[in-house]
């Protein structure tokens, strides 16, 4: 039953050197032709965070802290524990989902496991990621967050992350090969899920009822970012929550388990349906 | 002898959808349906073809040459018929799968990579393809800076170099000048003498009869001979001469009967008799138990 899964998870084993290579080769290319080069990385960020950070901190909620189960902490800090995390997410969501249907004419002509192309898109972005983190670390210090204990906690939450990414860009690159229409509700989607995510407000607070929160958090990312946040603030260990834990987990594998069995039923095909 | 290729009574059929929706439709359609017009583009071809042969493939516009050089080249699956291959085909076509933005270093390096070829073997043959691409200092510029000629050398030149064991070049040498042409045929005849299987599409005769053992002609889907180059050259240059003596009407009304018979309803047999619908997966129904399950202790607030 699980043949499918295990076979696609092996290709990614197997070619892990040829995965990082291509992402460097495709991180060199987005900005070969810009001044600033690989700058804007880090520009990019920069500027959407000052956005809103503005809007939402300043604006709406006038320069109020978030009040959680550990004290208050300021919104800009709040903020940053979202908003990079989903920095990534949100590109390696869209990129790896077109991923095959923009490279699929490159790599027809050779053999090539398909199944690489969205896993390249996702490692390409997570080098961003992973130095937004450093930085976020700190910015952390700055403001007299100490790591704790729970800072181990962010290995796990970093595998939900990678392996959340890579069962949904599994899946909807392959979905998005066959249905063009795909991408583009991906596209309007994922900019909902930034406002249904609790990255720019809290859903978890007083002035939100129960059951909307209750709804709110059946979405992945949710879990993710929530995570990352009990983390850096020392809130709770990911154990304490088993049922949400369970739930993350059986979503994300039975994504897996979809993706896998659809991309290997078409990619045999996928040059078919361009 | 050693049998580098077979081809067992191989069909490509194309699924004709007039709608957009069809083809959604036919996505995500649980039964299978009977009746598809389709496009057979090609149509119970079979041959054999040995080791250390050079096969010349012939045929006017949209005969079906490129979905057999895709076969070959395992691009494309056929819809019908077992294609048998020895070895590891490499496909060079005019559209050779470069990336606009990088340089032409870089394009050799991720090409390379992308056939597989360890890191000392690519800064082996590194120096070669620059030589053989003969690009000058355009070498590190971005490729999408460059001509449709000096792509289509910088393709030939790396596909050339990872050492497949059987080449298809399709019509890759009619874009480059014949100096280039020439290098080219001198390399594919290095290629000949180390006893590696060419396939060789072009519309040049010339070159085919300095260069092939065998040709193939495909007309409209099947192949209408398969044999001595001197034998079918002939025979198809006089079917052209013969096609291009007929009035206008009549060269109209010809390819529209061909292209008639290409059409057929038919059902197409999915290999293993697969459904081809996205819904249909099958055992792993159990697994959402677990999902539902959660998903409802959440939605509760256990």
């Amino acid at each position: 039953m699980f043949n499918s899964m295990r076979q696609v998870i092996k290709e990614q084993i197997e070619h892990k050197d040829l995965i990082i290579r291509m992402a460097s080769f495709d991180i060199k290319g987005m900005y070969q032709l810009h001044y600033l080069g690989s700058l804007w990385q880090f520009l990019n960020p920069v500027i959407q965070i000052a956005i809103y950070w503005v809007v939402f901190g300043l604006g709406i909620r006038g320069g109020s802290p978030v009040i959680t189960t550990v004290g208050e902490v300021p919104f800009f800090l709040w903020m940053l524990m979202g908003l990079i995390p989903w920095f990534f997410i949100n590109p390696s969501m869209l990129q790896g989902s077109n991923s095959v249907f923009q490279k699929m004419n490159l790599v027809s002509k050779m053999n090539f496991p398909v199944s690489l192309l969205p896993t390249i898109k996702i490692v390409g972005n997570s080098l961003q990621f992973f130095i937004l983190m450093i930085l976020l670390c700190i910015v952390l210090l700055i403001y007299g967050f100490y790591p704790t204990m729970y800072f181990i906690q962010l290995l796990y939450y970093l595998v939900c992350l990678f392996s959340f990414l890579f069962a949904f860009t599994l899946f909807s690159s392959t979905i998005a090969t066959l249905v063009r229409d795909y991408q583009s509700f991906l596209q309007s989607m994922v900019r909902m899920i930034l406002y249904l995510s609790p990255v720019l407000w809290d859903p978890a607070g007083d002035r939100v009822p129960d059951w909307v929160t209750n709804v709110l958090q059946l979405n992945p990312i949710y879990y993710i970012i929530e995570g990352f946040r009990d983390s850096f603030l020392a809130r709770q260990w990911f154990f304490e929550d088993p049922v949400y834990l369970c739930y993350f987990w059986a979503l994300t594998l039975t994504l897996m388990f979809i993706g896998s069995k659809v991309h290997l039923k078409f990619r045999e095909n996928f040059m078919d349906y361009l | 002898m050693k049998v580098k290729v077979e081809f067992k009574h191989v069909s490509k059929a194309f699924q004709i959808h007039t709608k957009q929706f069809e083809k959604l439709l036919s996505l995500f359609s649980l039964r299978r349906r009977k009746e598809n017009k389709v496009f057979m583009a090609v149509n119970d071809v079979s041959f054999t073809v040995y080791e250390g042969e050079t096969i010349g493939i012939v045929g006017l516009n949209g005969s079906g040459k490129s979905t057999i050089s895709n076969m070959l080249s395992q691009v494309i699956k056929p819809t019908e018929g077992e294609i048998y291959i020895d070895g590891q085909p490499s496909l060079i076509a005019i559209s050779a799968g470069l990336n606009n933005n990088l340089s032409g270093m870089d394009n050799i390096k991720l090409k390379c990579m992308m056939h597989g070829l360890k890191d000392d073997e690519i800064e082996r043959v590194t120096p070669d393809i620059i030589d053989f691409a003969d690009l000058g200092d355009y070498i590190n510029q971005p490729v999408k800076n460059y001509s449709s000629g000096m792509r289509s050398r910088l393709g030939f030149a790396i596909s050339i170099h990872t050492d497949p064991d059987i080449l298809v070049i399709d019509e890759a040498l009619s874009v480059g000048d014949s100096t280039f042409a020439n290098k080219c045929l001198i390399k594919l005849d290095e290629f000949k003498k180390k006893g590696k299987t060419i396939f060789f599409i072009s519309h040049s005769s010339s070159q085919m009869k300095t260069f092939c053992d065998r040709v193939m002609w495909i007309n409209y889907g099947e192949m209408k001979e398969f044999g001595s180059k001197v034998e079918v050259l002939n025979k198809y240059g006089r079917y052209t001469r013969w096609f291009n003596e007929l009035a206008e009407s009549e060269k109209k009304k010809y390819k529209k009967e061909m292209l008639q018979k290409q059409y057929a309803n038919r059902e197409i047999a999915k290999k293993g008799n697969e459904n081809s619908s996205i819904i249909s997966v099958g055992k792993g129904i159990g697994l959402f138990i677990p999902l539902i399950l959660f998903g409802a202790l959440m939605l509760f607030g256990y």
